[in-house]
């Protein structure tokens, strides 16, 4: 029997003018594993610090366990926050860091011991007991942060963009780990961040927002590859984008004149936009057997390591094209781009 | 290579200009005072040049001047007590509070900064008596019955000195919060601590520093003030600086004014250097 874990009910925060949170309403089952991705400015943090109690909401209601909790204190809330700096207590040992929530909640001495040392051995401290927070390097922090907020086992945890003050490998590092410990332990979280790669990789089920709104609350494949919008569909992932006209039911390249498109279904005459992501445009001979064709001049190719990263101009449209080998082709030369009708996207 | 010499040298060479300083205003006028301590006195005369230890004999069998010892430790004591924690909380709202309020609470703390001793006094003189704006204010609230005064009583003095000493301490206390974490405090609560559990678990041992650097401003500004104590307190609240003054202007007595001033420097040098031993307690985590 799935249980929620959380649930947000319409809630809404202002700030003076400004609408931080717009009616948001999403619910966590527990175990589950969702993530807040937006731009910044979008809203997550706001949203989470309203879960957390920092900020008190206008309207709407929060749940957390089947309980109703948006009008108690953050010390009365069954939540953890991961902050982004690890806001760990400078002045405490990793061991007293750990065991404060406990001793907060009246937990046994003895079984504090026992806790603490599980929640080191989880995040792999043990043997940093005694340090203090400035004798760790950034992602042992984090992963004390972690401790702390797991130890006492809250109906959620909220992560609080936790890995984007870390470098590229710690991230990634982090990133796989939080997701085992996740699988193993199976704890109830919401995690904020504007990087789609950590969404993607973590998350059960990614909530897209924008200006205060949730637009999108699917699984990662979805949220990828039916995005609801051209916000989402471009937030998501990288794509290049392809102007064009309908007229008369063909679709027309003004920049280039060489566009051949094939549509599913047909669209009424106007200005559209097309994307496609750098992995689906076949290049030069290999487009010549696909139903949609462009022909672009070869910018540059970039060595990206296991491929080659093509950038073509059609007309004022930079494509972006992934291949395994480099086209042959010199600079400034045209080039043919083809794709199938499934990989585009198209937008009005 | 020179590296490792020169480095140990350039802190002490770029102090140099600072030490210079202090020597010439402070170390020469001290070893001066010292000096002027130990000379005789004679009557129609500032002092007379010679060696003695009787100033110092006064100190400790004179019950006024042993009175007004124990006097200004006490005003000081409690004063710079009163005022740290007056100025903590209000650093703490300030610290707490959205930017947009800080600027007007930093001008508030500036303004008493902005104006002399003596006017100050003076406007406390409105405030106090029978018919100030203390008394009619409690009247016509109806909190109290009677016209009270408050001139020159011992919570007068207190007043005034907490008053002078509250913004040096409110800045020191202002620029310690600056230094901290808000999210920390956050996380204590997060982590079910109450309010109060996180001011004493989290936020007092991460200040204690700049607790004791303002308690020791506030203890030595306290200390030598003479000017508020005199004029809001009672006739009989006699303080060091009150006696320095008198023993100085008023009896011409040098020698006793000089041995009194050493009271003075070598109390406050204890309190500093005691406030500093008990900074160094906590370092292990600045490290």
């Amino acid at each position: 029997m799935p249980q929620t874990a959380l649930d947000l009910d319409h809630i809404c925060r202002n700030y003076g003018p400004v609408v931080a949170v717009d009616d948001v309403s999403l619910t966590v089952a527990k175990g589950e594993f969702v993530t807040l991705l937006g731009p910044s400015g979008a809203g997550k943090t706001s949203t989470l610090r309203l879960i957390g109690g920092f900020e008190s909401i206008d309207s709407g209601a929060i749940g957390l366990n089947g309980g109703r909790v948006d009008h108690l204190p953050p010390y009365l809330r069954d939540t953890a926050t991961i902050f982004q700096s690890g806001a760990l207590f400078p002045h405490k040992t990793v061991a007293e860091n750990v065991a404060f929530g406990l001793r907060m909640r009246r937990i046994a001495k003895a079984d504090i011991a026992v806790r603490v040392a599980e929640a080191l051995a989880v995040v792999r401290l043990q043997g940093l007991e005694d340090r203090y927070p400035d004798q760790l390097s950034g992602g042992q922090k984090q992963r004390v942060a972690l401790a702390r907020s797991m130890a006492v086992r809250p109906a959620i945890l909220l992560f609080d963009e936790p890995l984007s003050a870390l470098d590229l490998s710690l991230r990634l590092q982090l990133r796989s780990e939080i997701k085992r410990l996740h699988d193993e332990i199976g704890f109830s979280a919401i995690y904020v961040t504007h990087d789609q790669g950590e969404a993607m990789a973590m998350s059960d089920r990614v909530a897209v927002m924008r200006s205060g709104k949730i637009e999108q609350t699917d699984c990662p494949e979805t949220v990828f590859n039916a995005a609801a919008n051209e916000f989402i569909h471009t937030f998501v992932g990288e794509t290049c984008c392809l102007t064009f006209r309908i007229e008369g039911g063909r679709g027309v390249d003004p920049a280039t004149g060489t566009l051949d498109l094939h549509l599913a279904q047909p669209l009424p005459d106007g200005a559209y936009r097309l994307y496609l992501r750098p992995s689906q445009p076949s290049l030069g001979q290999a487009a010549q057997a696909m139903p949609n064709r462009v022909i672009a001049r070869l910018g540059f190719v970039a060595f990206l390591g296991e491929k080659y990263r093509h950038h073509l101009m059609a007309g004022p449209c930079e494509i972006v094209g992934d291949q395994p080998g480099a086209l042959t082709a010199e600079s400034g030369a045209d080039a043919l781009i083809g794709w199938d009708s499934s990989a585009m996207r198209i937008f009005q | 290579m020179t590296g490792p010499k020169r480095s140990r040298l350039a802190p002490w060479l770029l102090l140099t200009p600072a030490q210079i300083l202090a020597v010439v205003f402070f170390g020469v006028p001290a070893l001066y005072m010292a000096r002027m301590s130990v000379n005789a006195h004679a009557p129609q005369s500032y002092f007379t040049p010679g060696f003695t230890f009787e100033n110092y004999a006064r100190l400790t069998h004179d019950p006024v001047i042993a009175g007004a010892i124990w006097n200004t430790i006490w005003l000081a004591l409690i004063g710079s007590a009163v005022t740290i924690v007056l100025a903590y909380g209000f650093a703490l709202i300030v610290w707490l509070k959205p930017a947009r309020w800080r600027l007007w609470f930093i001008g508030l703390a500036l303004l008493p900064l902005l104006i002399s001793e003596i006017a100050i006094i003076f406007g406390w003189w409105m405030v106090f008596p029978r018919n100030g704006l203390l008394s009619v204010a409690l009247m016509s609230s109806g909190l109290i019955t009677d016209k009270i005064s408050l001139t020159y009583t011992e919570g007068a003095a207190l007043v005034g000195q907490v008053y002078i000493t509250l913004p040096y301490c409110f800045f020191i206390l202002l620029s310690v919060f600056d230094g901290l974490d808000r999210r920390v405090l956050e996380a204590a609560l997060d982590l079910s601590a109450p309010p109060l559990t996180t001011l004493y678990e989290v936020l007092l041992p991460q200040t204690r520093a700049g607790l004791l650097a303002a308690f020791a401003q506030a203890f030595i500004w306290t200390m030598g003030t003479y000017a508020t104590p005199m004029a809001l307190g009672p006739d009989t609240l006699w303080t060091l600086g009150f006696l320095i003054q008198a023993q100085m202007l008023g009896k011409h007595h040098w020698p006793m004014a000089a041995a009194l001033s050493m009271v003075l420097v070598v109390g406050v040098a204890l309190v500093v250097l005691l406030t500093r031993w008990l900074q160094l307690q906590q370092r292990s985590f600045h490290v």
